[in-house]
């Protein structure tokens, strides 16, 4: 370049004078261009998005003690992966430019990159977006916490203050929970492994929950909860993790995916517990409702006792009312109300019976005397046909009796001839001339045939009976 | 009616967890009067044990360490100081 040294005098004119502004600016302009790319680390400032009508940006780049205008051509800002806000630090690779019109000089960004915790909050910006769309920061996927934890582990590191804190605020506030203390490394190298570890073991002593807690640091400090394997880690953790890490407003993806995020470790012990107090009016609160549930339930027990007792006053009352009328109902009878008049009514039905007996009585020999007075003129007019039936039975008795002699004169001559003839003829006159008369079983024995030798025969003689035996039998042929 | 476990083995959320079931139970209404007056016992019991360990309640702190062979023990650990009480 003509006249033109970094080391040597200045440049002069054609006339060996003054610079006309235009060869002023054209020798500034091709200074600047003879510096290759560079790139500048800066904050953004007065960043207003892409001009509305060009598309290109125009905003200012600056660090502690400079700033310079920055430009981003409308084709380069549509490369971007982030946008660009005020206060980033961003990393600008380019070059200078002088807009001759104004003499301007302008650091025109071909690309720019974050830059240092820039970067960083990228990095763990993409990384809790993966892990939300994983569902890791689901509401629902977020463990309840017992309201009060009587045993709680505290994951942090024991060479800070914060261990203390977390003591001495569950101490003044709870002194029942117990405290279950696990060391782990809170920044550094290899700090995000111990963590993890620690919650593994914490979780092995069955606490009812896991304080996860860390002091106040820089945005670098606290990357270690932004780790993604102990944001797996505390996801993953069997016992509900409750966080408390740095300070409002600062968040780490471990509080996101915590069940419970708290914005510093006192925060986050005081809400394991209920305080002291609490536990007081808790108890307080259940010792009135147990008395008066219980004053109810004598109180009822008392009531349907006294219900009881008047129903049976009442029952008694009814039954020995009834009894009572009924003994009245017996008393009111006669036989009781007068005994005598048990007897009176008695004498009045005999007295009646006496009466009704002579009436009877009365009656009955009237009766009988009417009747026997009818029958005397009666039996008088049987007398006269008694004398008349007695004459004739006088008649009657001679006539039989003449008639009697009669007949037996005549059979007494008649029977003294039979018996004259009978005499004559009776066998009994034959056997007192030597003849007898032989009797068998079957009667008079006049056949030879009418015994059998061996049989008994009676033979009748004159003076008695013979008793004999049949020795034989002869049938005489002359006699037949 | 069950047996009672002695106050004394129950932790504060097991004693304070019965109390509740036996206020509820007495709140139903549906106990006969002996059992209610035995629950009623039982949580007299339990309230004046809980209260006990209101007032005299310890802060306990172990820590998880490491023993010579690598495995977790609990050992002791000092609870808060209370020194400082009043600067907090």
């Amino acid at each position: 370049m003509e006249g033109w040294s970094l080391t040597g005098g200045a440049p002069r004119g054609s006339d060996g004078g003054a610079l006309s502004v235009s060869q002023a600016v054209q020798y500034a302009a091709d200074a600047l261009d003879s510096i290759s790319q560079l790139t500048v680390l800066g904050e953004v400032t007065g960043f207003r998005g892409p001009n509305a009508k060009s598309g290109h940006c125009y905003f200012q780049i600056k660090d502690a003690s400079c700033a310079v205008d920055c430009i981003i051509w409308k084709g380069a800002y549509a490369k971007r992966s982030f946008e660009l806000r005020d206060g980033m630090q961003v990393q600008f690779t380019g070059g200078f430019n002088l807009y001759k019109a104004t003499g301007r000089m302008s650091f025109v960004a071909r690309s720019f990159t974050l830059a240092g915790e820039g970067l960083l909050r990228q990095q763990v910006a993409q990384l809790a977006e993966r892990l939300r769309r994983e569902g890791l920061m689901d509401p629902e996927r977020k463990r309840k916490i017992p309201a009060f934890c009587t045993r709680v582990a505290v994951v942090t590191s024991f060479s800070g203050a914060v261990i203390d804190d977390v003591k001495r605020t569950l101490r003044r506030r709870n002194p029942l929970v117990e405290l279950v203390c696990v060391d782990a490394k809170v920044q550094g190298e290899g700090a995000p492994a111990q963590i993890a570890d620690a919650l593994e073991r914490a979780a092995a002593q069955r606490p009812d929950c896991i304080l996860l807690v860390r002091g106040g640091g820089s945005f670098e400090d606290l990357m270690t909860f932004n780790d993604e394997a102990l944001a797996r880690a505390v996801a993953a953790c069997p016992v509900p993790v409750v966080t408390g890490i740095g300070h409002e407003p600062d968040t780490s993806i471990c509080d996101m995916v915590s069940d419970r995020r708290c914005s510093t470790p006192t925060a986050a012990a005081e809400s394991v517990a209920p305080t002291m107090a609490d536990l007081e009016s808790v108890t307080a609160a259940r010792e009135q409702r147990m008395v008066a549930a219980m004053s109810r339930s004598v109180a009822d027990a008392s009531a349907s006792l006294d219900a009881s007792a008047s129903r049976c006053v009442r029952a008694w009352s009814a039954y020995v009312g009834r009894l009572s009328l009924a003994l009245d109902a017996f008393a009111a009878r006669p036989c009781l109300q007068g005994p005598r008049s048990f007897v009176d009514r008695r004498r009045f039905e005999l007295e009646q019976g006496a009466e009704r007996l002579d009436a009877a009585c009365a009656r009955s020999f009237e009766r009988a005397g009417a009747q026997f007075e009818n029958l005397a003129p009666r039996l008088r007019a049987v007398e006269s046909h008694i004398a008349s039936f007695r004459h004739e039975l006088d008649l009657a008795g001679t006539r039989l009796g003449r008639a009697g002699e009669r007949q037996v004169q005549s059979r007494a001559a008649s029977l003294g001839g039979a018996a004259a003839a009978l005499d004559a003829l009776s066998p009994l006159k034959v056997i007192g001339r030597g003849y007898a008369i032989a009797r068998g079983e079957r009667g008079v024995v006049s056949s030879v045939a009418a015994v059998h030798p061996g049989d008994g025969i009676a033979v009748l003689v004159a003076d008695g009976t013979i008793e004999a035996t049949v020795d034989s039998v002869r049938l005489d042929a002359d006699r037949l | 009616m069950a047996e009672y476990k002695n106050v004394d083995e129950l932790t504060y959320k097991e004693a304070s967890t019965e109390l509740e079931l036996i206020i509820r139970g007495l709140e139903s209404g549906e106990m006969e009067l002996e059992e209610s007056l035995a629950s009623y016992t039982r949580g007299v019991e339990l309230l004046a044990s809980l209260r006990a360990r209101l007032a005299d309640a310890e802060q306990k702190v172990s820590l998880l360490v490491k023993n010579d062979e690598g495995a977790d023990v609990l050992v002791e650990g000092s609870a808060a100081d209370t020194s400082d009480e009043l600067r907090l």
